[in-house]
C-alpha cells in the first residue's frame, strides 16, 4: 500500500514535470533498436510473440505521451534466428541508425555475443527475455541490464518445486529420487542444466542422465532409449519447439515412461503448440516460466498495474484477430517482453532523463543501478533490482523469480511457489497419461 | 575385378567397426562381456538406426535419381520435401480432407514443383559449370524457405497425427511410422530398380545419364527424359514428406534438419548410385544411434561425419560409385 502511494505521487510527479517540459521538448526522441526473430526457428517458438508485447509496450507508452517529454521511435529489426544476423542487425542499428540504446532479444545464442560487441560500443541494452547466465556471468558488463529471470534460476525452481513434493506426492525421498536433465546445447539449454544440476545436488537427488543435444537433431531415438535404460522418475528438459515435440513424440512411441515431465520455457512455453501435436498427452506437463501475467490476481500487484496487464491482453488479442480471446490463454512469451519493457520505460528511463541529464548510455546505467521495485511492482509479479556492480552477475535483476505452471485439460495452472498456485499439483502422471509409469 | 574387391572389403571393414562400436564401449563401461551382448537396450538402439536408416534412404532416394540422370545436384532437394509436408497438413488439417487422399495430392505437388524446377531454372542451365548449377539450386533452397515463410508464417505446424508403436518386446517399441518409412524406402528402391532396368523408359533414362550428346544424337528426347526424370524425383520427395510430416513439426526450416545428412548419403554412396544411397543411409544412421547410444547424443554425429570424411580419403567415388 505505501509503495502504491509512493508509486502514484511519483506518477503524478512525473507526468506534471512532463507536461512542463514537453512545450519546449515535444519533438525530443529517444531511439531505440527493437531486436526479436520474426524468420526462422526461433520466430515461432515464441520470439515473435515476445516482439509482440513489446511493440504493444512501445505503443502504449507513446500513446500516454512518450515519457518525460521524449518519443520513443523504436526501430524493429529481425535477427532471422541466427546470432550473426543478430550481431550485425545490432551494430547496424547502433552505427547507421544512430538509435540511443538496444532493447529485446529472445535468444540466448544471440544475447552472448551481442552482449559483448554493445558492451564496446558503450551503448545500453536491455534485455528482456533470453536468459542464460553466460550472457552477464563474469563478464562485469556496464551497459547490459536484465529485469528477466535467468537459467540458472529456471534451473533450481523445477528442483525446488520437487523436493517439496517428491515425498508428498510420489512417496519418493528426496534423495532417492531420480533425475534425468536433458536440454539442448546452446547457452540457454546449458545455462537451464546447468541450474537443475546444481539444484538436484542441493536436494541430494540422483542424477542419472544429463545430456545435451542440437535442437536441428533429425533424430533423437537413442536418447530415449538411454532414458529408459536410465529410468528416472523425472525429466528436466529444456529445448525450443521442433525438438520438444520430437523428443515427446518418440519418447511415446518408444514407451518411455516417468512419473513426472518439467520443461523450461521457450518450445514448453506454448501449450497450443504441445497440444497440437500431442493431443491430449501434452495434460500434466508441468512448465518453469516466468508467469503469464493473465494469471497473477491484480489484488497482488501495485495498483494500476492490473489495468496495464488487461490492456496488454487487449491489444494482443486485436493484434491477432481474436478479439474476444480468453487472455488467460495467451501464451507468457507476450506478457514476459510487455512487462520487463514496462519497467524500463517507467522506471529507468524516467529517472535517467530526470536525475541523470539524459538518454546517455551512462545516465541510463546510473538510472539502472538505482532502481528498486519491491514485490508486486512489475506486471510479471517480481520485483526488481541490479546487484552492486563488481559481483559475478552484474546486470541481473536479483530479485526474479519464475513459476511452475501445469498445463491441464488445455488450461494453465500454477503449481508453484505455494503462494501463486492456482492448483494442487498433479502428481504422478495419471494413468490417463501414456507417460505414466 | 579389382573393384568389386573393394566394396567386399569395404563391406567387411564396415561390418567389423559396427560390431566394435556396438558392443566395445559397453564392454569397456561394464567390464562384462555377458551384460554387453545381452543388453537389450542396445538391441533397441540398433532398431532406432536401422528405422532411422529407412527416413534417410527415402529422402536421399529422389535426390539421387535427380542427380544420376540430370546431373545436377538439387540443394534445395530438402526444401521440396518442405513443401510436401505443408501441402498435406494444410490439406489435412486445414480442409478436412482425408490423409489417404491428401497424401498422394502431397506427391503430386511435389511431383509438379519438381518439374517445374527442372523448366524453370536447370534446363537453362545445362551447360553451364557446375558452381553455377549448385549456386542456382542453392538459391531456390533459400527462395523455398522465404516463399513458406511468407505464405505460412513462421509457426510450427503439427499433423498431430500419430501412428503410434506396437511392442516388439517388453521393452522394445517398433514406431509404425518409422517402420513404414523404412518399408517405403526398401520398396522404393527396388520399384526404381525394376524401373530403370526392364522398362523402355528406364532403359532410355539409364543410356541418357551416360552420355547426353549421343543419346540426343540417336533420338532420344533428352528434354522430356530430365523433366520425367525430375518429375519423378519430386514425386519421391512428397513421398518422404508423407512419412516425416507424421513424425516432426512442419515449419520452413525443417529442411535444414534434413539437407546436409542427405546429402552427404548420397555422396557416401557415389552420386547418383541409388543402391549405394541406401547402403549409405543404414551406415550412418547406424553409427549416429549407436554412437548416440553408447555416448552423448552428438557423438553419434562426429563418428558419422569422421567416417564421411575418411571415406572421401579412401574412396571418394563413393561406396558403390563409378571412378569416373
Amino acid at each position: 500500500m505505501k509503495f502504491g502511494t509512493i508509486a502514484r505521487g511519483l506518477a503524478a510527479g512525473a507526468a506534471a514535470l512532463a507536461f512542463a517540459v514537453s512545450a519546449q521538448a515535444a519533438d525530443k526522441t529517444i531511439k531505440i533498436g527493437v531486436i526479436y526473430d520474426y524468420t526462422g526457428p526461433l520466430a515461432g517458438g515464441g520470439s515473435e510473440l515476445q516482439a509482440r508485447g513489446a511493440k504493444i509496450m512501445i505503443d502504449y507508452i507513446n500513446a500516454q505521451g512518450g515519457v518525460e517529454g521524449y518519443k520513443i521511435e523504436p526501430i524493429y529489426a529481425d535477427a532471422q534466428s541466427k546470432p550473426d544476423v543478430a550481431i550485425n542487425e545490432a551494430v547496424r542499428l547502433i552505427e547507421q541508425e544512430n538509435v540511443d540504446m538496444l532493447l529485446g532479444f529472445y535468444s540466448s545464442a544471440q544475447c552472448v555475443p551481442v552482449a559483448a560487441r554493445v558492451e564496446q560500443l558503450k551503448k545500453f541494452m536491455w534485455i528482456t527475455t533470453c536468459i542464460s547466465p553466460a550472457v552477464l556471468r563474469d563478464r562485469n558488463l556496464k551497459y547490459v541490464f536484465r529485469p528477466q529471470v535467468h537459467g540458472g534460476m529456471f534451473g533450481t525452481s523445477s528442483t525446488d518445486f520437487l523436493a517439496a513434493y517428491s515425498k508428498e506426492k510420489l512417496g519418493i525421498e528426496p534423495s532417492d529420487l531420480k533425475v534425468a536433465i536433458i536440454h539442448e546445447d546452446g547457452p540457454y539449454g546449458s545455462g537451464v542444466a546447468a541450474g537443475n544440476e546444481v539444484g538436484s545436488k542441493q536436494q541430494g537427488f540422483e542424477i542419472v542422465l544429463k545430456e545435451g543435444y542440437a535442437t536441428t537433431a533429425p533424430d533423437l531415438s537413442s536418447l530415449v532409449t538411454k532414458l529408459k535404460r536410465a529410468r528416472p522418475d523425472v525429466i528436466l528438459h529444456t529445448g525450443y519447439n521442433p525438438d520438444i515435440s520430437l523428443f515427446l513424440r518418440q519418447a511415446q512411441e518408444q514407451g518411455l515412461r516417468f512419473r513426472a515431465l518439467i520443461g523450461h520455457g521457450a518450445g514448453y512455453g506454448v501449450p497450443d503448440k504441445l497440444y497440437e501435436a500431442l493431443g491430449d498427452a501434452a495434460n500434466y506437463i508441468f512448465n518453469v516460466d516466468p508467469v503469464a501475467i493473465w494469471l497473477l490476481d491484480p489484488a497482488s500487484l501495485a495498483p494500476g498495474l492490473g489495468d496495464v496487464t488487461e490492456m496488454v491482453g487487449r491489444e494482443y488479442a486485436k493484434a491477432v484477430g481474436t478479439p474476444d480471446m480468453d487472455p488467460k490463454r495467451i501464451s507468457a512469451h507476450v506478457g514476459m517482453a510487455a512487462s520487463n519493457a514496462h519497467v524500463f520505460f517507467t522506471d529507468v528511463l524516467p529517472r535517467a532523463i530526470r536525475d541523470h541529464g539524459g538518454i546517455s548510455a551512462d545516465a541510463l546505467r546510473a538510472a539502472a543501478l538505482e532502481t528498486d521495485i519491491p514485490v508486486g511492482g512489475t506486471l510479471l509479479g517480481f520485483g526488481v533490482k541490479f546487484p552492486e556492480p563488481g559481483g559475478a552477475m552484474d546486470g541481473q535483476n536479483t530479485e526474479a523469480f519464475p513459476v511452475v505452471v501445469q498445463y491441464v485439460d488445455r488450461d494453465i495452472k500454477v503449481a508453484w511457489p505455494k503462494a501463486l498456485q492456482t492448483i494442487d499439483p498433479v502428481l504422478p502422471l495419471p494413468d490417463s497419461s501414456p507417460y505414466a509409469k | 575385378m579389382g573393384r568389386i574387391d573393394t566394396r567386399v572389403w569395404l563391406i567387411v571393414i564396415a561390418a567389423g567397426l559396427f560390431v566394435c562400436l556396438a558392443y566395445v564401449p559397453a564392454i569397456i563401461r561394464e567390464g562384462d562381456l555377458g551384460f554387453a551382448v545381452s543388453d537389450v537396450f542396445l538391441y533397441e538402439a540398433m532398431i532406432n538406426g536401422l528405422l532411422l536408416g529407412g527416413v534417410l534412404a527415402l529422402l536421399s532416394l529422389g535426390l539421387n535419381l535427380i542427380f544420376g540422370v540430370v546431373d545436377v545436384v538439387w540443394i534445395c532437394y530438402a526444401e521440396i520435401v518442405m513443401l510436401g509436408m505443408y501441402g498435406i497438413y494444410y490439406l489435412h488439417s486445414f480442409y478436412g480432407v482425408p490423409l489417404l487422399i491428401a497424401m498422394p495430392a502431397g506427391i503430386l505437388l511435389t511431383a509438379i514443383i519438381g518439374y517445374a524446377v527442372h523448366e524453370l531454372v536447370i534446363r537453362h542451365l545445362l551447360d553451364s559449370a557446375p558452381i553455377n548449377q549448385l549456386l542456382a539450386t542453392g538459391g531456390l533452397l533459400f527462395f523455398f524457405q522465404s516463399v513458406a515463410t511468407l505464405a505460412f508464417g513462421i509457426d510450427f505446424r503439427n499433423l498431430g497425427v500419430s501412428l503410434g508403436s506396437f511392442p516388439l518386446t517388453e521393452d522394445i517399441y517398433i514406431s509404425w511410422s518409422r517402420l513404414a518409412a523404412f518399408i517405403v524406402a526398401a520398396a522404393c528402391v527396388a520399384g526404381l530398380y525394376l524401373f530403370l532396368t526392364r522398362t523402355f523408359m528406364g532403359t532410355a533414362i539409364r543410356a541418357i545419364s551416360q552420355d547426353r550428346e549421343i543419346m540426343t544424337l540417336m533420338g532420344a528426347a533428352q528434354g522430356r527424359l530430365y523433366l520425367i526424370s525430375s518429375a519423378i524425383g519430386g514425386g519421391l520427395a512428397g513421398l518422404a514428406a508423407c512419412l516425416l510430416v507424421l513424425q516432426y513439426d512442419v515449419h520452413p526450416f525443417v529442411g535444414l534438419s534434413f539437407g546436409p545428412i542427405t546429402f552427404m548419403i548420397c555422396v557416401l554412396g557415389g552420386l547418383g548410385n541409388m543402391v549405394g544411397g541406401f547402403i549409405a543411409a543404414f551406415i550412418l544412421s547406424e553409427l549416429i544411434a549407436l554412437g548416440g547410444y553408447h555416448f552423448d547424443l552428438e557423438w553419434g554425429y562426429v563418428f558419422a561425419f569422421a567416417f564421411f570424411i575418411a571415406m572421401m580419403f579412401v574412396r571418394p567415388e563413393g561406396i558403390m560409385g563409378r571412378r569416373s
